[in-house]
């Protein structure tokens, strides 16, 4: 089976084909701010302007009548960029008459890194820039057990990046500049449970600009953040009693984040994979594998349930493709 | 570890390990944290826990007296007993309610009020493992208590819809806002995130 799916909720337009066994090929459009963040209104123009093409693209490596579904995110992320991509999934589904489908974007980074890597039912670790979440998957669902009771991790490095005037996206130039420290300046730890907070690392970071090196903030962001983050995902694999820890995500790129995991799980035995970072960050691939995913299974998204939802949870897709072990 | 120690429970922060008629809880160093933020959250975590647990106790909570704290160790108490999960009854339940309403009385949330954390002893249901807990007034943690618990219940006792009602008029005996807590608990069912 080919699937075409289309992702498009927020940074990275982006258009791919899988069948079940790879991915075809992949059409990707990233906006680029010129200043400041992601603005809603100028992602989705981006979105507008560059969505033909990135289509075009992928359609024209295959013979588009051996497409068998069209897959497209239809949440969580910015609403008006969500409804071009619907759009423009509807019109393809509509006239290669194959039918469609709605992605949840969390349980796609999920599906993408169960399928490029071997793990089989593991705790997830899923950091981007608007969501953090700790998962599980269990009785026909992935189960939140963990999330941000705040602003996401990558949000929360972009905040601080952009009050310390360093340009989009922060998180990278953060890690750069972290390696050039070791002095620990303390920020507010917030863990409850399995759940954790951001803000007020935000604040006291952004205080910390008055009197304190870049570095040595930037050391003490990511120290303080990741070890949370950190501590949760052990949290989870104790309370679940399971043995895999998958890292999905863009901000799954960041290699002090990964050291951290990769130490956690060697102390307790368990097995830390991420796939690459093309299937870390948003792409158009793990849309189109979820949804292949999903019609293999009989799910199909009729035209009038296949409107944009901004705010749609992973725990509200009944999840059929797993074998209940 | 020396010989008389036998360690017993590894959980995701702690070693739990019985030494004579002691408990040591020792919460361990992560390898992943460095070693300013590691010592600092370890040693303010064993003394919050400690002094938790001691004021449950002194407002009435069945738990295990806290003999020594000690940098990242606290020693208490050994409660013989049976794993409440065993001995599950409609008494038992109802005791269990009585004990979490004056838990939360006291102003306080256990965070983690599964039947494992519970010990039937000389007819009288102790509270143990506080490391989750926190001072918390608000409906919402308390629900979430209540909902924990109903949890492994539910998961583990065929006679659950007669064990939550035991447990309920345990906790209305002195909490005269069960009612609500009640509602709060099917509020957070609703939500789906501790399914």
């Amino acid at each position: 089976m080919i699937v075409l799916g289309i992702e498009g909720t927020a940074w990275n337009l982006s258009a791919s084909l899988v069948d079940d066994d790879d991915v075809l090929c992949e059409a990707s459009s990233a906006y680029i701010p010129a200043l400041g963040g992601i603005h809603p209104r100028e992602a989705a123009q981006h979105v507008a302007n560059n969505i033909a093409g990135v289509i075009r693209q992928v359609l024209s490596s295959t013979d588009p009548r051996l497409i068998e579904g069209i897959a497209f995110s239809q949440g969580p992320g910015l609403g008006p960029c969500l409804r071009i991509v619907g759009t423009a999934a509807r019109a393809l589904s509509l006239r290669l008459g194959v039918p469609l489908v709605g992605v949840n974007h969390c349980i796609a980074h999920i599906e993408v890194g169960r399928w490029k890597t071997d793990l089989v039912d593991p705790i997830v670790l899923y950091v981007s820039g608007a969501n953090s979440q700790v998962l599980s998957y269990r009785h026909q669902r992935y189960r939140i057990l963990g999330e941000t009771l705040d602003i996401g991790i990558g949000n929360c490095l972009d905040k601080f990046a952009r009050s310390a005037g360093l340009p989009h996206p922060g998180g990278p130039k953060v890690e750069r500049l972290a390696q050039e420290s070791r002095n620990y300046l303390p920020m507010p730890y917030v863990v409850k449970g399995m759940d954790f907070s951001f803000s007020g690392i935000v604040t006291a970071a952004t205080e910390a600009l008055k009197s304190t090196s870049l570095e040595e903030i930037c050391y003490s962001f990511q120290e303080t953040a990741f070890s949370m983050l950190v501590e949760v995902s052990e949290r989870a694999l104790s309370q679940m009693d399971k043995s895999e820890l998958l890292l999905a995500g863009g901000v799954g790129a960041n290699k002090r984040l990964r050291e951290m995991l990769s130490i956690m799980c060697a102390q307790r035995g368990a097995r830390f994979c991420a796939p690459k970072s093309e299937y870390l960050r948003d792409n158009g691939a793990m849309i189109a594998y979820t949804g292949l995913l999903m019609l293999r299974h009989g799910i199909q998204t009729p035209i009038a349930s296949s409107g944009a939802n901004p705010s749609f949870r992973p725990d509200e897709v009944e999840v059929l493709w797993i074998e209940t072990h | 570890m020396d010989r008389d120690t036998l360690e017993v429970v590894k959980g995701a922060e702690a070693v739990v390990a019985l030494r004579g008629h002691s408990v040591v809880k020792q919460r361990v160093p992560k390898g992943y944290r460095i070693v300013e933020l590691d010592t600092k959250l370890r040693r303010e975590r064993t003394r919050l826990e400690a002094k938790i647990q001691s004021d449950a106790r002194r407002a009435g909570v069945p738990t295990p007296i806290i003999e020594a704290v000690d940098g990242f160790s606290i020693t208490m108490e050994r409660i013989e007993g049976s794993p409440v999960h065993s001995v599950m009854n409609e008494a038992v339940a109802e005791d269990v309610g009585a004990v979490l309403c004056a838990l939360h009385s006291a102003g306080i949330v256990h965070g983690d009020p599964t039947t494992r954390n519970m010990i039937l002893s000389a007819g009288r249901v102790y509270l143990i493992d506080f490391g989750l807990s926190s001072y918390d007034r608000s409906l919402e943690a308390r629900g979430v208590d209540v909902h924990v618990f109903f949890q492994t219940l539910e998961a583990t006792d065929d006679r659950f819809p007669t064990l939550k009602e035991a447990f309920l008029a345990g906790y209305a005996r002195n909490c005269s806002d069960a009612a609500l807590i009640l509602e709060k608990v099917n509020e957070i069912k609703e939500r789906g995130r501790y399914l």
